[in-house]
């Protein structure tokens, strides 16, 4: 009998949810990084860039803050490369084991988000590539729109359990 | 109560998303300002019906803290700045 637990994504347990207008599906737990510090979203772009992470998508976060985000995991060396490569001022914390990414989409995707969080997300205020740290009823997420009826949330990792099951209910 | 504020960073958010702290107006005595002075810093409000300058935190949001001048008669929002930035004159 095995000691330790093993390893598993936290929603694996879920299977992907395609309703009328909305599909919803739990992301691969690739990387996600978060960066703080006094640097800009271009200088951090060219920083993922060099370092051969042109497929993550890099969001801001907050003032002075960023989340890496991307499908594949990293290794400690690819990791450890872009850490040294950070300016003077700006720290790196490795959220891939700590934070969960779901994907939102359909016709339907914004008329749900709407149900849970107060941001305004109609296309003038939220047009596609705008993000914002929110509440989710009780639960903070960031939101991303990633496509036109596209959106991903970056939620701690304990709570993506309960975000699915309360997305899923909404769905309905 | 004020139920909006607009976040410098984030823009227009409910309060819920908030944290607030209490007043940024009070200056912290010196270390041997003597106990009358540390007790009034510590513990004395006055609760003006009206105007108030708050520290609030943008807990579920950005995470940064804001100044917040609001008045509590009329629940006008008059200001939201950023503390720090405030302070530093931008430069931090
Ligand atoms: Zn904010």
């Amino acid at each position: 009998m095995p000691d330790f637990p093993t390893s598993r994504p936290v929603l694996a347990g879920k299977s992907a949810r395609h309703g009328k207008g909305i599909t919803l599906e739990a992301l691969p737990e690739g990387h996600v990084l978060q960066v703080m510090g006094a640097t800009t979203s271009a200088d951090l772009r060219a920083l993922l860039d060099s370092a051969g992470l042109t497929g993550s998508a890099l969001r801001p976060a907050g003032y002075r803050q960023w989340y890496a985000v991307g499908d594949t995991p990293l290794d400690a060396q690819a990791l450890q490369a872009i850490v040294t490569a950070l300016p003077p001022g700006t720290y790196l914390s490795d959220q891939s084991h700590g934070r969960v990414r779901i994907r939102l989409s359909g016709t339907r995707a914004t008329e749900l988000l709407s149900k849970g969080t107060a941001v305004d997300l109609h296309d003038s205020a939220f047009s596609v590539g705008h993000t914002a740290t929110t509440l989710f009823g009780h639960i903070s997420v960031h939101l991303s729109r990633t496509g036109e009826t596209e959106f991903e949330l970056t939620v701690l990792r304990s709570f993506a359990e309960a975000l699915y099951s309360e997305l899923e209910e909404l769905a309905a | 109560m004020a139920s909006l504020i607009t976040c410098p960073h984030c823009g227009q958010r409910p309060k819920e998303e908030f944290t607030i702290k209490g007043d940024a107006s009070l200056t912290r005595p010196a270390p041997d300002a003597g106990p009358d002075v540390w007790y009034d810093y510590v513990y004395l409000r006055s609760n003006p019906k009206g105007l108030h300058k708050e520290y609030w935190h943008h807990s579920s949001g950005c995470r940064r803290w804001l100044i917040v001048e609001r008045d509590t008669v009329t629940h006008k929002v008059h200001s939201v700045t950023d503390a720090a930035l405030t302070k530093l004159g931008g430069a931090a």
